[in-house]
């Protein structure tokens, strides 16, 4: 990987809520140059209140937030947000009622040559024929484009964007997403995108960051982090997963379906095997001790339930087609690329 | 989201705002009903309770009780065609349907007790079969044609943010369209028809000028005698505590419909029902049905004063009167604005203080005209027995009397009940300019003030306008707290009408009659399109 150039870092970022609970409790995230990141937590979790306290919303109550040297959010220092140079595309996407696409996307621009500036930004966006449209008369496809090219127009040092899909139906989505990952990679910007949308997520991220109870658990790219997770919290975020208590033994741990390396943990250590259901390989097998209890395609694979002696079920997702049917004895495999031992 | 504090502008100017409009709005209250129960008790009231309370009482009732029944009649109907139902013409009828508020009721009484008096035009037109427009009944009658635009407005609204899905189920479930409407869109709207019926009947328990022309004994009849007859505060403080009493029960009945509607607001407004389109017969009624109130509450009254202006020559003092008219709803509704904005700015923070303020200064509305007049001269002689002998002390001299306090006093009391009506217009205003607005604004690089001048003001204008628009339309027709308050020999146009009607002298009171709604009919056309065109512009949002 090439060398990364951190713009933005935030440290042990708190923020406290009037009744005392914690929104940020420590959250630490990186932002490096020209690279499109996601911040992907459940709802709730403070992905949201990071994004509002790097563009200078939200006040810290601790830790800080830095652009290359210049300090944002400290102790005792709190820059305007219109000192900051950050863009963001809010989630209603919050265009001024009152002016047409042309002057929103030229509301952040001085001089003489803003109007030109916002056209041509307006233009790359493929929207110059709605130059003189008010927001009620775009549609939501068109509102979002307009809040991304108002964003990028003052050539933001960052661009901060929450849930900007969230309010459109799946198919605009996906178009939307390409076109706004396509827009932001041309443009060169260095991106934070917050969703709690998995796929979402992984589609859009050069890097993604797991947040969870206020503070960033994981980062790294979204393989990295989807192929080993650190903490089944981690793991569950991202997608389905099983998990098995055990304990580490001769570094092995064990699973009902055999046991699992679990290199470098010491004998007797409580642990958290994690599968995907994609580890999980079924055979059919007279004598094998699992059953099929469901079997339903999910286009792409095909999603097995499977029930152990003590009735425990498992999910196994196997490539489409198979022999295997409901009520069929298998025997299972497991695939240790998707299999990850963590300490619990 | 908890995010207001951070991103509002001005939170704590904003409150002290809100509580000064507080202050303003309540004193007088509280000044009356501090009088009222600390006062010695005085013959007059016991003699009044045991003979002419019951009736004030029994005609208050009445004259509110056929306001409020023709107002739901007319509001309702005219609300439901405009926003339901498409004729030639709806679109401008939308907004000039509210215009007669401009006329105050007094005017239109004057004009339609002229009319239909014994010898008058309509009874020898209908050889005596048309009744006088008098009494209780009359009075009602002219609240209700001049009052019904507040109903109207709220049921317009209503029937226009309502989904068409409660109506279609109920189509669907076998229910004709008649019985759809009442058994759906009607209960829908019954709480933005509940508030407009409360101001309407706040407005008839308020007046003096039109009972007083009419012959209704109301409480404010009562009240005015106490104070102008007897001449004793403690016993118009007693009156004045009975009106307001009755005023915050209606006021909370309002409150309770609209409590318990929130869950019917709440379920999908996402799709405005089609209007129905009308055609041939059915538009021509439609349209008629627009126009008839319209006639009967605005053309008629002031063609009738017109024509009696044109045959009598210009009372004395009319430009003098006049210019007090205009100065002093002028200078009100500035007042009332800022205070109105300002509270609408302190609610957007939420905090504690601020919400409690609005509520307090929500409460003027209830207050009569009367009531503030009395609860300022209570807190004015107040002031003065404080200061008088400390005044003597130091200057060995009587301290100038306070009472007439001038138009000070009677701006004093002109915002304590109508400060009220400028913070509703405001707080909707900003409510369309979300917390998120702010944000983009300043990540766009805004300060505070240019984030207040080129984000708030231009969303807020309107309704900043058109809330100091209609204090000024209010203080204009304003009579009773004026009566009460004004300085000796301070007229103004509300002042002369009254005082020549009174007199008998019709002619002369036509036209400071009739100027009175001239003037309010500017601002009101403003009120009335802005009230109309916001709805459609942000209805899509």
């Amino acid at each position: 990987m090439t060398e990364q150039r951190t713009v933005l870092s935030v440290r042990q970022a708190e923020r406290r809520y009037v009744k005392g609970q914690a929104a940020l409790a420590g959250a630490d995230l990186d932002l490096h140059a020209g690279r499109i990141a996601a911040l992907l937590g459940p709802s709730g979790s403070g992905k949201s209140t990071l994004l509002r306290a790097i563009a200078g919303l939200e006040r810290l109550d601790g830790g800080e937030i830095r652009l290359g040297g210049a300090l944002w959010s400290g102790p005792k220092t709190h820059l305007a947000p219109e000192a900051r140079r950050v863009g963001m595309v809010f989630q209603d996407y919050a265009l001024f009622p009152h002016l047409t696409a042309l002057a929103n996307v030229a509301f952040g621009l001085k001089g003489a040559g803003a109007r030109d500036r916002a056209m041509a930004q307006l233009e790359a966006a493929e929207l110059g024929h709605k130059a003189g449209a008010y927001p009620h008369e775009l549609s939501g496809g068109e509102q979002q484009r307009v809040a991304l090219a108002r964003a990028l127009a003052p050539e933001p040092a960052i661009i901060l964007l929450d849930e900007p899909f969230s309010g459109l139906d799946r198919r605009l989505r996906h178009e939307l997403r390409e076109r706004t990952v396509d827009t932001l990679r041309r443009a060169g910007a260095t991106a934070l995108i917050v969703t709690h949308d998995a796929d979402e997520a992984m589609a859009v991220a050069d890097e993604l960051a797991l947040m969870e109870g206020g503070s960033v658990i994981q980062t790294g790219t979204p393989e990295e982090v989807w192929m080993r997770p650190v903490s089944a919290v981690a793991a569950r975020l991202l997608g389905d997963v099983e998990t098995v208590e055990a304990k580490a033994q001769a570094g092995r741990a064990d699973t009902p379906f055999g046991a699992v390396d679990a290199p470098g943990l010491d004998d007797g250590t409580p642990v958290h095997v994690l599968v995907r259901p994609q580890a999980i390989g079924l055979t059919l097998d007279e004598s094998g001790a699992f059953t099929v209890t469901r079997r339903r395609s999910a286009g792409t694979h095909l999603v097995f339930d499977i029930s152990d002696s003590t009735q425990r079920h498992w999910h196994a997702h196997t490539p489409s087609p198979s022999p295997i049917g409901e009520g069929d004895s298998v025997s299972v495999t497991l695939d240790p690329a998707y299999v990850t031992v963590v300490e619990a | 989201m908890a995010t207001g504090r951070q991103t509002g502008v001005l939170p704590d100017r904003a409150t002290s705002l809100a509580i000064l409009a507080a202050l303003v709005c309540a004193a007088p209250v509280f000044a009356v009903t501090w009088i009222a129960l600390t006062g010695e008790t005085g013959d007059y009231l016991l003699h009044l309770a045991r003979t002419r309370l019951p009736v004030y009482l029994i005609h208050s009732a009445y004259v509110a009780a056929v306001a409020a029944g023709g107002a739901a009649l007319i509001g309702t109907g005219l609300g439901w065609l405009v926003a339901r139902t498409d004729f030639p013409g709806r679109a401008v009828m939308s907004w000039v349907l509210i215009l007669p508020l401009a006329v105050p009721a007094y005017v239109a009484a004057y004009a339609w007790f002229d009319l239909s008096q014994a010898g008058g035009p309509l009874q020898a037109a209908t050889a005596g079969l048309f009744p006088t427009i008098r009494g209780s009944w009359g009075a009602g009658l002219m609240f209700a044609l001049v009052l019904y635009p507040y109903v109207y407005l709220l049921a317009r609204d209503a029937f226009t943010g309502q989904s068409a899905d409660a109506y279609h189920a109920a189509r669907t479930l076998g229910a004709g369209p008649f019985e759809a409407f009442r058994r759906t869109a009607l209960p829908m709207a019954r709480p933005a028809l509940a508030a407009g019926l409360a101001l309407v009947v706040m407005e008839s328990l308020a007046d003096y000028g039109t009972v007083s022309h009419l012959g209704a004994p109301t409480l404010s009849i009562g009240l005015i005698r106490a104070w102008s007859g007897a001449g004793s505060l403690v016993d118009a403080a007693r009156l004045s505590l009975i009106l307001v009493a009755i005023a915050l029960i209606v006021f909370s009945l309002e409150r309770a419909q609209r409590r318990r509607a929130r869950t019917h607001a709440a379920s999908g407004r996402h799709k405005p029902a089609p209007r129905f389109r009308l055609a041939g017969l059915q538009a021509l009624l439609a349209a008629l049905a627009c126009l008839t109130p319209l006639m009967l509450g605005l053309v008629i009254p002031l063609g009738r004063l017109a024509w009696l202006a044109l045959n009598e020559l210009p009372a004395t003092g009319l430009a003098a009167a006049a210019w007090h008219s205009l100065t002093l709803a002028a200078i009100s509704a500035l007042c009332a604005a800022v205070l109105g904005l300002g509270t609408a700015y302190a609610l957007r923070s939420r905090g504690i203080l601020a919400i409690a303020s609005a509520r307090a200064a929500g409460l003027g509305y209830a207050v009569p005209g009367a009531v503030a007049a009395v609860g300022v001269i209570a807190i004015l002689s107040g002031l003065q027995s404080l200061i008088d002998p400390v005044w003597r002390a130091l200057t060995g001299q009587v301290f100038p009397i306070l009472l007439t306090g001038g138009a000070a006093a009677l701006i004093f009391a002109y915002l304590s009940r109508f400060a009220a009506a400028a913070i509703g217009p405001s707080e909707a205003a900003l409510s369309r300019v979300t917390p998120a607005l702010d944000g983009a604004a300043r990540t766009l690089g805004a300060t505070r003030g240019e984030t207040v001048r080129r984000v708030h003001w231009p969303l807020i204008a309107g309704g900043v306008t058109s809330a100091g628009l209609l204090v000024f339309v209010e203080v204009l027709k304003e009579l009773p707290a004026t009566m009460i308050l004004r300085p000796f020999n301070y007229d103004t146009l509300a002042i002369i009408a009254h005082n020549y009607a009174s007199d008998e002298r019709l002619g002369e009171a036509a036209l400071p009659s009739l100027l009175i709604p001239l003037v309010a009919l500017l601002p009101m056309i403003f009120v009335a399109r802005y009230l109309s065109r916001t709805r459609s512009s942000t209805g899509t949002g």
